[in-house]
């Protein structure tokens, strides 16, 4: 009420030429859909490139943001979806924020990482180090694993919170040992110190880390159709990079949102499994493994309250919504 | 007065003006040619080298692309690393190796071998920038270059590369025009890195700076993302929709202040209170209220400047000369002929230069609103490429941004003239330093 109020207060001065807000306020409104740097939510530049959304009949705005900032942006209403891991869906729910996730986009496979300055070699040399991460956020969490699977834990290394937009000058500064980041900031990490290596990545434990589109239960309640036809666009772009044929162009589309050479991004892109609908289908099942996306966010769940980044564990099927999905799948079978 | 008269170091006096002059054009000169010296003179510093031809280390996470770079040391690293694995790979031709990657892969990593001449070839003017993955203009420049038609004048291949790339070419010519399924499915050697020294990434050459000033503000719109120039209209209606905004309601404000201790005492204190709480503060607050795009970051400048404006412009009508109010007493002015016939006019000149000082504040908090919600504008170029170490992109724009902000002052100053043509003198705070020797002649 309050933010529409002002809005209208100040319109007559976008009227007087000033130019506040825009037109987006005049018009109906769009789903709207904050979206970050993470590869498989860059993806969805594609269908917006490529008007596919208004092809499948869905007004939509997608919001460009660094990843904290969109899942801020999502908690505090400004945007009915949000694309995240399937652990920082779990972390921002745990805030109050009720969230269902309704798209499984990929499978992290090596694209988030740690990297550390040259001279350590392996996760295990971390121990007494200090290592610049986001706290309560995906990389945080991987590097948490990445101790574990050495037997070490969050007590053996000094934590700075960091932005994970920032790391590579904070590695490069020399005030951390190690980061934790995603491309394309881990590979500029990587490439602003000479000799840094990757430590520990994803692709050492396939299926811990899910990029989701996470909407609010409330807009996916009144707009079921809308989402459905955000569904439809997401498959379209999946098949679309399947094809080997687009790909200079998909990589162009791609690498130009984050202001990355395409050279560069191929280089990364498969670091990123994105999953093909079957694929999809699968990791939706229920299972008890990294394989299910409940089985890997029943481990994250646990973890997160291990390590206190909350309370108590969450309700984890309730963050899920495979019915789209499924409901896609059966139309095109019919 | 005679000219050259006053000695270079004469203490508390001005120097003639053309000396004047000179000294302000030297002020420029000096860090332009500083710059130009450490950027100019290769052994002068020069600690790095900057890719024009990059290759892939197998097994390796770090991508260089032709642009970045390395330290010299790493940079001989890098080559040893592709000439060794060249070694590798001719072992696949000879036979000695089977391939065991798939042909599409392969086909695929020799694709990029061909494109490991893009950039090389934009610098040499013979591909258009947008051409760099032409793969069939890049299939003739090697042919062009492996058969010495091809030279090369801005950089020229190596002996070295020059025999990698005949080596690779007795490969590819038979497919006469390019096709990528043609490409053979054993992997082709990789030119090897090549580069010239260069000064570290947050030093570019002033004039590549200048180069890319060119290319960014004469870009056209593709449809896909801004141009620089639509983000330098977006940036200005920001700046100055806040800046509006907070004269709209600071001027009469202030003046009012100034003029009546009621409203000195009603306000003042509260504004004085809030103008302490830095406006970045107010950040997230003002994006819950206005939501992500251009309404949270008129706002902050909002915010940012009226607190200051209103106490400026209160204090600078304060120090109106009494005598002038006293005056129009005695010939009988009223309260409304007071404010509107002697304070307004009285205090407008010194209040223009107030909101000159304070357009320069409108313009920093500019920075930090650009970033809040969704980033736009300017500062949201300024810290991708920053991001990604494109300094020969930031440069241009913050000396843009510096360049209007100075111009915007000069002119006002020079409006200010024909503005207030009552206003002898007033304090001056333009830096006409060009012109001003030359006038006091």
């Amino acid at each position: 009420m309050k933010n529409r109020l002002l809005q209208k207060l100040l319109r007559p001065l976008a009227l007087l030429g000033v130019g506040i807000g825009g037109s987006s306020m005049l018009s109906a409104e769009p789903l709207r859909i904050a979206y970050s740097d993470w590869p498989g939510w860059v993806a969805w530049e594609i269908g917006i490139q490529k008007g596919w959304f208004a092809e499948e009949g869905v007004d939509v705005e997608f919001l460009w943001f660094d990843y904290v900032a969109s899942m801020d942006a999502y908690a505090a209403g400004q945007v009915d979806a949000v694309t995240v891991t399937n652990g920082d869906m779990l972390v921002t729910g745990a805030t109050g924020k009720p969230s269902v996730a309704i798209l499984i986009n990929d499978i992290s496979n090596g694209n988030d990482m740690i990297v550390a300055r040259p001279g350590i070699e392996t996760i295990a040399d971390l121990e007494g180090k200090t290592i610049g991460v986001e706290e309560g956020f995906v990389c945080h969490l991987l590097l948490l694993k990445g101790l574990e699977s050495v037997g070490l834990s969050a007590d053996d290394v000094t934590i700075i919170n960091t932005p994970t937009e920032e790391t590579p000058q904070v590695l490069a500064s020399g005030a951390v040992d190690a980061i934790g980041a995603w491309q394309p900031n881990s590979g500029q990490a990587l490439r602003s110190v000479a000799d840094s290596t990757p430590v520990y990545t994803s692709a050492d434990v396939p299926g811990l880390i899910y990029d989701l589109l996470v909407v609010d239960p409330a807009t996916l309640e009144d707009r079921r159709d809308d989402w459905m036809a955000v569904v439809r666009v997401w498959y379209r772009i999946v098949d679309y990079l399947m094809d080997d044929d687009n790909f200079d162009e998909a990589l162009a589309i791609l690498a130009n949102r984050v202001q990355v050479s395409p050279e560069e991004y191929e280089a990364l892109f498969f670091g990123t499994k994105i999953l093909t609908l079957e694929q999809a289908l699968e990791a939706w099942e229920p299972g008890e493994g990294l394989d299910s996306v409940f089985g890997s966010s029943d481990v994250v769940n646990a973890f997160n309250v291990s390590n206190g980044v909350y309370d108590e564990l969450l309700d984890v099927e309730n963050y899920f919504d495979p019915s789209l999905v499924r409901e896609f799948a059966e139309s095109l079978e019919e | 007065m005679p000219k050259n008269k006053v000695p270079w170091f004469a203490v508390r006096q001005d120097l003639s003006g053309r000396r004047q002059s000179l000294l302000a054009l030297l002020s420029f000169a000096l860090p332009i040619g500083l710059w130009c010296l450490v950027s100019y003179v290769p052994s002068i510093w020069h600690p790095d080298v900057r890719l024009h031809i990059s290759a892939e280390r197998e097994g390796s996470s770090t991508v260089y692309t032709p642009g970045n770079h390395l330290g010299k040391d790493h940079f001989q690293r890098f080559v040893q690393t592709i000439r060794e694995q060249n070694l590798e790979i001719q072992r696949y031709w000879r036979g000695e190796q089977e391939v065991t990657e798939p042909p599409r892969m392969v086909r695929r990593s020799n694709q990029r071998v061909l494109r490991q001449i893009g950039r090389f070839a934009v610098a040499n003017g013979w591909l258009e920038r947008d051409e760099r993955q032409d793969d069939e203009k890049l299939f003739e420049i090697w042919r062009g270059l492996a058969e010495g038609e091809l030279r090369g004048r801005e950089q020229r291949l190596t002996e070295e590369n020059l025999e990698i790339l005949r080596a690779n070419w007795a490969w590819l010519e038979e497919m006469e025009t390019f096709s990528a399924a043609a490409l053979p499915a054993i992997p082709l050697q990789q030119l090897l890195p090549q580069g010239r020294p260069a000064n570290p990434v947050f030093l570019p050459n002033p004039h590549d700076v200048v180069l890319s000033w060119w290319d960014l503000f004469s870009e056209e719109p593709t449809g896909e993302g801004k141009t620089l120039r639509e983000r330098l209209g977006y940036s200005l209606r920001i700046v100055f929709s806040g800046f509006l905004l907070s004269c709209l309601i600071g001027l009469p404000l202030g003046v009012l202040c100034g003029t009546y201790n009621l409203f000195s005492r009603l306000f003042e204190p509260f504004v004085d209170f809030f103008r302490y709480m830095p406006a970045p503060v107010f950040s997230t607050l003002l994006v819950a209220i206005f939501g992500a795009h251009d309404a949270p970051k008129i706002a902050l400048i909002f915010v940012g400047t009226f607190f200051q404006m209103v106490l400026v412009i209160a204090k600078t009508t304060r120090l109106l000369d009494r005598s002038l109010l006293e005056a129009a007493q005695t010939l009988g002015a009223k309260n409304r002929h007071l404010v509107l016939k002697v304070i307004v006019p009285g205090v407008m000149p010194n209040v223009y230069n107030d909101l000159r000082i304070l357009l320069g504040w409108a313009w920093t908090w500019l920075v930090i609103a650009e970033l809040i919600g969704v980033k736009a504008g300017l500062t949201e170029f300024i810290e991708t490429q920053g991001r990604w170490r494109n300094f020969d992109l930031v440069f241009p724009v913050i000396i843009t941004i510096g360049l209007i902000g100075f111009a915007t002052d000069q002119l006002l100053a020079f409006l200010r003239r024909f503005l207030f043509p009552w206003e002898p003198k007033g304090y001056r705070l333009s830096l006409n330093w060009l012109t001003e020797g030359h006038r006091k002649e």
